[in-house]
């Protein structure tokens, strides 16, 4: 064992507390990061998690499903741009529904003209309705779930049945049962009567082979009017509110990522002044500058990767199915905040880089050392 | 015994830069010291000592002058050649702080070996230091830290420290300047025999005129001006 993991094994209380605190925080960011993703995976899953790299809404809809309107005309000329492959009317409406035995609910119901535009990429259980009045529920239903729209005074009852499940499909933070368009129109006129037959929310598309799905809005965007053309990525950052709460979860993680260098810079600016004499001495002995700031930079790595460690195995069982399955343990983003925090963290030690490196062993020879 | 002196100043002149002002802290110094000599450096605070000891200990460079420690010219190293080169050829226990706190009393002794790199041969160090901290009455006292040791024990591990590499030349800085009179006639007493037995070359820094009698020569500078 070398001189700076004797230094860490006889003072580890403080290196034990510096750990603790990252450990602190890196656990703070991930806890927050899930609660962002998950929030937002509530908000527009549903349009994140589904098959059509293409939708289109009317311009007045700003951007929401069950607010935006097309023409027929609309729907027939963004059908007509060139670089348009297949297409499909989306509409999406939100109800009361009740699954026996259970209370009622509010559930979006999107119905798409061809399953293979705005179904889910990925079913979690069962499979896709091949039948009328069969549906793909998110992940509040149970596979064999037969659901009930509660009419309004003048409809009728209608029920789908729950034949697949799909995960990370809600919109607007209320569950979502995906069906054929005819299911959808038959669930909108048995609920309301005067519903006229043929509305279209959205039109959600595939370009043609070789075009590139940016290009492709572009172009709708410039032939098509009033519509809001976007791929399914833009269509889902930004849909109302998801913004908003993205920026307020930046600005705390801002603040995070302050805290965690400020703290390690600090522990080993206090740390190196603590032990200048030390330091002065080994210099006197021999200790190369470099052989120091080595010394340091280990340090620091090795309470950071220790502390964010042990953030990540808090973390973990946390995140599987904490907070009613809100979050989740994305390995990319784990692995995203431990590069950051680490990066930080060794920058944070400049300061500290720079005291040693300055160190002039001449002052071995002097009573009261300082640097 | 090597007939090659352990240090050859010749001429050697240091001069600081004080707010603009040039101060002389060595004043053309020649000094030889022979291969197993002690000589002992006296006089008043502030007479260039501390400031010989250093250029002789490759801390700091000569502004003018030859400085030959253990016949090697380091008059023109730079700053790294020079740590290098105290830290396999000289050694130095200076007047305050001599240990790293957070190491044992034979760590301190390791640390010399594991900064020159030589931690391969682990086995040896470890021999080694065993066997300087016995020969200086520590041989129980190894696993202790500085904070569990006496002022006196402190200083024999230093002592024990700064021959760890073996060298040709050892610089003491008022050794016994933080010791009572018996502690640090002991001490001194331990640096004479550890010496001669080895026949290492060592300079004491002294204001303590009864070290005198432990030295084969004693060397007075005054102004920065040597006199023999």
């Amino acid at each position: 064992m070398n001189i700076t993991l004797r230094e860490m094994r006889r003072s580890w209380g403080r290196f034990v507390l510096l750990a603790g605190s990252v450990t602190l925080l890196a656990f703070l960011i991930l806890f927050q990061q899930a609660i962002q993703d998950g929030l937002i995976t509530a908000f527009i899953g549903a349009i994140r998690n589904q098959n059509a790299p293409v939708l289109v809404y009317s311009l007045e809809g700003q951007r929401t499903p069950q607010a935006s309107f097309l023409s027929p005309q609309q729907v027939k000329d963004i059908s007509s741009v060139p670089g348009v492959g297949i297409t499909a009317r989306v509409q999406q409406s939100t109800y009361s529904v009740k699954v026996a035995g259970s209370d009622v609910d509010d559930a979006s119901v999107i119905g798409t003209a061809d399953p293979r535009l705005f179904f889910p990429r990925q079913l979690s259980q069962g499979r896709s309705p091949s039948a009328p009045d069969e549906a793909i529920g998110s992940s509040d239903f149970n596979l064999g779930d037969v659901v009930e729209i509660i009419p309004s005074p003048r409809g009728t009852p209608m029920s789908v049945k729950v034949v697949g499940i799909a995960e990370n499909v809600r919109l607007y933070v209320t569950a979502t049962l995906f069906t054929d368009i005819d299911t959808s129109t038959r669930i909108a006129q048995a609920y309301n009567p005067n519903t006229p037959a043929g509305l279209t929310n959205v039109v959600a598309l595939i370009p043609d082979k070789g075009l590139d799905a940016d290009e492709l809005t572009e172009s709708i965007n410039s032939s098509v009017d009033d519509v809001d053309a976007l791929t399914r990525e833009q269509a889902a950052a930004t849909a109302p509110g998801v913004a908003q709460v993205v920026q307020s979860f930046q600005v705390i993680f801002l603040l995070y990522a302050l805290v965690v260098p400020l703290v390690t810079g600090l522990f080993f600016l206090i740390l190196t002044l603590q032990k200048a004499q030390a330091l002065t001495l080994l210099r006197a002995m021999g200790a190369q500058p470099s052989f120091l700031a080595r010394s340091l930079l280990i340090q620091a790595a090795v309470v950071l990767i220790a502390g964010i460690s042990i953030a990540v195995l808090l973390f973990l069982p946390l995140s599987q199915g904490g907070l009613g399955g809100l979050l989740s343990f994305n390995g990319r983003t784990v692995a995203t905040w431990s590069a950051v925090l680490m990066t930080l963290g060794l920058a944070s030690t400049a300061a500290s880089l720079r005291m040693v490196l300055r160190i002039d062993p001449i002052k071995a020879t002097a009573p009261g050392i300082e640097i | 015994m090597s007939l090659t002196p352990a240090l050859e100043l010749k001429g050697v002149r240091k001069v600081y830069d004080v707010a603009g002002q040039e101060v002389v802290a060595l004043d053309h110094a020649d000094l030889v010291v022979g291969a197993d000599e002690i000589v002992v450096l006296v006089g008043p605070s502030g007479s260039g000592k501390t400031t010989l000891c250093s250029i002789a200990g490759a801390l700091l460079s000569a502004s003018e002058g030859t400085v030959i420690v253990d016949g090697n010219d380091i008059t023109s190293f730079n700053a790294k050649q020079l740590t290098t080169f105290r830290r396999n050829k000289v050694g130095f226990v200076f007047q305050t702080v001599n240990l790293v706190p957070f190491l044992t009393a034979r760590e301190n002794l390791l640390v010399v070996d594991e900064l020159a790199g030589r931690s391969g041969n682990r086995k040896a160090a470890l021999k080694r230091a065993d066997q300087l901290l016995g020969e200086l009455g520590l041989a129980d006292r190894r696993n202790n830290l500085p904070s569990q040791l006496s002022g006196g024990q402190r200083q024999r591990v230093a002592i024990g420290r700064s021959l760890m590499n073996n060298p040709g030349l050892v610089m003491f800085d008022e050794p016994t300047s933080a010791l009572d009179s018996k502690t640090g006639e002991h001490v001194v007493d331990l640096i004479h025999h550890e010496m001669k037995e080895r026949g290492t070359a060592a300079i004491i820094v002294t204001h303590d005129t009864r070290i005198t009698k432990f030295a084969d020569r004693t060397v007075r500078i005054d102004d920065g001006v040597v006199s023999t």
